[in-house]
């Protein structure tokens, strides 16, 4: 019966929508015909022809109004009245260009500011890793039950197997850590970042090679580990593209190795960072029975339909089991899993991510509260349209849905000009990212514009036109027609409730943009507080280069100190060097370590409870070369031979937190699972290790002498900067071992300023939210004042003629508008207290209650303020009393 | 004699479906029909007949078919479709019923 029903009806809807003139020309046609047929009738009845066809019209009683009636009673009134309203709108903006202009590019530049940050959060924190079923990777992570310490790795090796064979959540444990390999042959030698990983690595993630294979189980075993599988990057720049690479034979490390495989270009693993090899993790039966030490990471795909809670409580069973077997090494040792994206946006600055996307959140609700009071001003200057409109036979919610759709009309348009905003936005974040990070940050820095990002664009773009687009529907809720119509142009002074929505969205505008402002000026001046502030040593001038020396060449410890001790001497020799010295890690490098150390003659630690350092081996110079202060004590000297007693230098962190009272000089450290004894001899200043934002930590050196190392970095100070020195000192290694693989030569310098790459690509853009809301306030301030400038000219007037001097108008207009903005700064500094604390934790130089910065804040914003209201105020005082009374 | 008055809500609708149930008719001789059935006492103007038509072919009631009369004028006429002569059946009962209720109320004796 409906659907019997609808046969008639659908065809009679799409007639109307399709073919809308055919049906009116129908229903004039039809009414025609009606009021011919009717006059016919009355003149037979004995009327003239003209006294017959005005009966008949009057009858009818308005042929327009039927005819809307009939068309009314088609039904599509919606689609047709939103069309005419799109038109309309669309007439509107093109009146007054300045008005839309100003009003979107306002909400361009909210709504793209979002739209980057949103692609950001979409690529670290929404969008899963490439990897199939990216959920079911799991991290494991050794946990301290007793001093609650976390880290990445595993346990120990012997545990890592136990868990793997004993475990019933897992499809794959997979073990990995990150690695250096020397690529000597064809070409320059080369030092290639990558890792050593399970042969179930690419397995697990679900990764395929671009060419031949990934590792084979038996490939883990040491005899058969020598191959290798290469990223496409290293595959064109050092492989011309060969398309036989498979099955090619390299030099590692001096031995033979076979590359198996490359992988596509979009394969990363941001766990480990950049990485270009990768060979098997293959370890001897010793190794596989140490429980004492741990030297690689674990993740694993969890079977499907296992949680993470279940594995996490399956592997904890385990590891209180290995705790009873073995409680000299397992005591308070666990193992905790966590999800790998959620590990990786550990990593990459999760927290400024979200902290970006809420002060942007904050920006965009500015620019529409702008962009709402722009439309409020024009609502009341449209007043009498709007009266008009209502007098005609307009309906209340004809005319409110009118002015919403003119809204979502200027929405739309901010957001498809915010979408490209945004485009360029990401693009200048991830061109502004340097290569050598590149690699440790999800989807390699890029930020994902895909559809979600999009969606998110348009539908915040929406949301806000409909919110903000009601705004002045209700403003204008007068749309009396009585008293709209009897108002002289230019004397329509808004409705009470538009100025009051107008002084609260302004007042509202300018506490969201202080609590802005004193986000990013508490967070920018950390930041510089910690760019500028003492790195512990003198960058100007330092260049680095890292050697790793094979093991099969360099057998001994004399054969290492040899080499380094003619390298050094040859590169100090050099006209351009100062003085060159070697370090085994140095600052703002990829690399490290974290040593365990005790104060001999202090009661043994606890389990669980040992001090780490990180630990560096210097050659005596060390400190010079570096420009470090000495604070106690002496340095690291030649005399401090493999003969001589050992010796160890600490920092200032360590004196403070071990030796608070004592004199540090003359005890003794146990250093490193070798247990060796060293006096210590000095202090000196803590350095920056890894960013120029690392809180301070416990650090020691060693003589190069007695703690021989194959790898060490050489640091070199030239007189000038040069990038000739960077070729002879590449040239001086050579001429010592013209195999021997040398990194790029980097001046110490590009190595801070691309660790801090993100920290600074954050603080501009945290600069540039916090000036967009500074201005957008202004603007906000202004534009209200302008407008009641502009509707008080009659008041003006008279005051003037009264006898009032400019001056006195000035006075009042500035008054008034500061009491507004007044009003909004302090709200605003409420809220950016209560805000501001959750902050506290990342801000690491600055109180989040930092006075002065609410102090300077408060009084820079009044001050723009001022000026924004001045330029109004200005005006008004040149009212002339008799022009303006004159419009009356 | 004061005019009649204004015709009961929704009641229109009832007396065009019912004329178009006797026969398919165009909008004048509708506007003819109704004059001569119910005599003076409902008076419908022209200018509500033709939005209710249209309004009934909307709801599927009533279609219109363009058509040559005898005299060789083309005009639409409006005939009842299956889905609306059962609306008519139904609704002419809801019409008895009201109507018997309102005049049993409006026969009551006062006391």
């Amino acid at each position: 019966m409906r659907s019997e029903r609808w046969t008639y009806k659908l065809p009679l809807r799409i007639r109307s929508i399709f073919h809308r003139q055919t049906a009116d020309q129908e229903l004039d046609e039809e009414l025609r015909d009606h009021l011919e047929l009717k006059t016919q009738q009355y003149t037979s009845e004995g009327m003239t022809p003209q006294e017959a066809r005005r009966a008949a019209v009057l009858e009818m009683g308005g042929i327009e109004n039927r005819k809307e009636e009939c068309r009314d009673a088609r039904g599509i009134h919606f689609l047709e009245t939103f069309a005419q309203d799109i038109r309309y709108g669309f007439r509107m903006l093109r009146k007054s260009p300045a008005f839309a202009a100003i009003a979107i590019v306002t909400l361009a530049l909210g709504i793209g500011a979002n739209t980057a940050i949103f692609s950001y959060v979409n690529a670290w924190l929404i969008k899963p890793l490439p990897f199939p079923q990216a959920d079911r990777l799991i991290v494991l992570l050794s946990h301290d039950s007793k001093k609650g310490w976390t880290s990445n790795g595993v346990t120990s090796t012997a545990d890592f197997f136990d868990y793997e064979k004993q475990n019933s959540s897992f499809e794959q444990l997979v073990p990995w850590t990150s690695w250096y390999f020397n690529l000597t042959g064809d070409g320059p030698p080369d030092r290639v970042l990558g890792g050593l990983v399970g042969w179930n690595f690419f397995q697990t993630l679900g990764a395929q090679p671009l060419l031949g294979r990934t590792f084979l189980p038996q490939e883990s075993q040491l005899a058969a580990s020598h191959v290798a599988i290469i990223s496409r990057g290293l595959w064109e720049s050092r492989f011309a593209a060969d398309p036989r690479i498979v099955g090619r034979a390299v030099t590692v490390q001096g031995e033979t190795y076979t590359i198996v495989g490359v992988m596509p270009a979009n394969f990363q693993f941001s766990l480990m960072g950049t990485s270009n090899m990768w060979a098997p993790l293959a370890m001897d039966d010793k190794a596989r029975h140490d429980r004492s030490t741990s030297w690689f990471e674990a993740f694993g795909r969890l079977k499907p339909g296992v949680t993470q809670q279940q594995a996490g409580a399956d592997l904890a069973a385990i590891a209180s089991r290995l705790e009873k077997l073995y409680p000299q090494t397992n005591t308070n040792e666990t193992t905790l899993v966590s999800t790998m994206l959620f590990e990786i946006g550990k990593n990459e600055g999760t927290q400024q991510v979200i902290i970006c996307f809420w002060l942007v959140g904050l920006v965009l609700l500015i620019a529409c509260a702008n962009v709402a009071n722009l439309m409020l001003a024009r609502a009341s200057s449209r007043a009498k349209e709007f009266a008009v409109r209502g007098a005609l036979g307009a309906g209340r919610l004809r005319l409110v849905r009118q002015l919403l759709t003119e809204s979502l009309l200027l929405f739309t348009f901010g957001g498809a000009a915010g979408a490209l905003f945004g485009i360029w936005g990401v693009h200048w974040i991830e061109n502004a990212v340097p290569d050598r990070i590149r690699g440790y940050i999800v989807n390699y820095g890029r930020g994902t514009l895909d559809v979600k990002t999009f969606a998110f664009t348009f539908g915040i773009a929406i949301l806000c036109g409909v919110i903000f687009g009601l705004a002045p529907a209700f403003g204008s809720s007068g749309f009396g027609a009585n008293r709209s119509l009897k108002e002289t142009a230019g004397q329509i002074s808004g409705s009470r409730v538009t100025r009051r929505l107008r002084n609260l969205f302004v007042a509202g505008e300018i506490s969201l943009a202080v609590v802005v402002l004193v986000c990013t000026v508490l967070l920018v001046q950390d930041f510089a507080h910690m760019v500028y502030g003492d790195i512990g040593f003198q960058s100007r001038n330092l260049m680095v280069t890292e050697l790793v020396l094979p093991p099969a060449k360099y057998q001994t410890d004399a054969q290492i100190r040899g080499f380094y001790d003619q390298v050094l001497t040859g590169i100090g020799a050099l006209p351009q060097v100062e003085s060159a010295d070697a370090s085994e890690f140095t600052p703002f490098s990829d690399s490290n370590q974290v040593r365990l150390i005790h104060v001999v003659g202090r009661p043994p630690a606890g389990p669980g409870e040992a001090l780490g350092a990180e630990y560096s081996a210097i050659t005596p110079g060390y400190f010079h070369t570096m420009q470090m202060v000495l604070l106690r004590g002496r340095a690291l000297e030649p005399t401090d031979g493999p003969d001589s007693r050992k010796v160890v230098v600490i920092n200032e962190t360590l004196l403070r937190q071990q030796f608070p009272k004592e004199d540090p000089l003359g005890q003794q450290l146990e250093v490193g699972d070798n247990h060796d004894i060293c006096t210590i001899v000095g202090v000196v200043r803590d350095t920056k290790l890894f960013n120029l934002t690392d809180r301070p930590m416990r650090q020691i050196y060693v003589p190069a002498a007695q703690f021989p190392s194959a790898q060490m970095s050489i640091v070199t100070r030239s007189s000038r900067p040069s990038t000739e020195a960077a070729s002879v000192i590449r040239t001086a290694v050579w001429s010592v071992d013209a195999d021997q693989p040398v990194s790029a030569v980097r001046t110490m310098d590009d190595l801070i300023t691309e660790r801090n790459t993100p920290n600074r690509i954050l603080a501009q853009l945290l600069t540039f939210f916090g000036l967009l809301a500074l201005l957008l306030g202004a603007i906000g301030i202004y534009g209200v004042t302008a407008q009641s400038v502009q509707q008080r000219v009659h008041e003006i007037g008279i005051r003037m003629a009264l006898g009032a001097s400019s001056y006195d108008v000035t006075r009042m207009i500035l008054a008034q508008g500061l009491k507004l903005a007044l009003t909004g700064i302090a709200c605003g500094l409420l809220a950016a207290a209560a805000v501001t604390r959750g902050m506290a934790a990342i801000l690491s130089t600055v109180k989040s209650s930092d006075p002065i910065t609410y102090i300077v804040v408060a009084a820079f914003f009044a001050l723009v303020a001022l000026a924004a209201c001045y330029i109004p105020a200005r005006r008004g005082s040149r009212v002339d009393p008799i022009v303006a009374l004159r419009c009356e | 004699m004061s005019k009649p008055s204004d015709l009961v809500q929704g009641t229109l609708d009832l007396l065009l479906l019912k004329i178009l149930a006797l026969q398919p008719l165009n909008g004048f001789a509708i506007s003819l029909r109704l004059k001569q059935v119910s005599g003076d006492v409902l008076q419908v103007s022209d200018g509500s007949l033709y939005p209710a038509l249209h309004k009934l072919e909307q709801e599927g009631w009533i279609s219109a078919e363009w058509k040559t009369t005898e005299n060789n004028r083309r005009a639409k006429f409006y005939s009842l479709t299956r889905p609306g002569r059962k609306h008519l059946e139904k609704e002419a009962d809801n019409w008895g019923r009201l109507a018997a209720a309102i005049s049993h109320v409006v026969q009551l004796k006062e006391t």
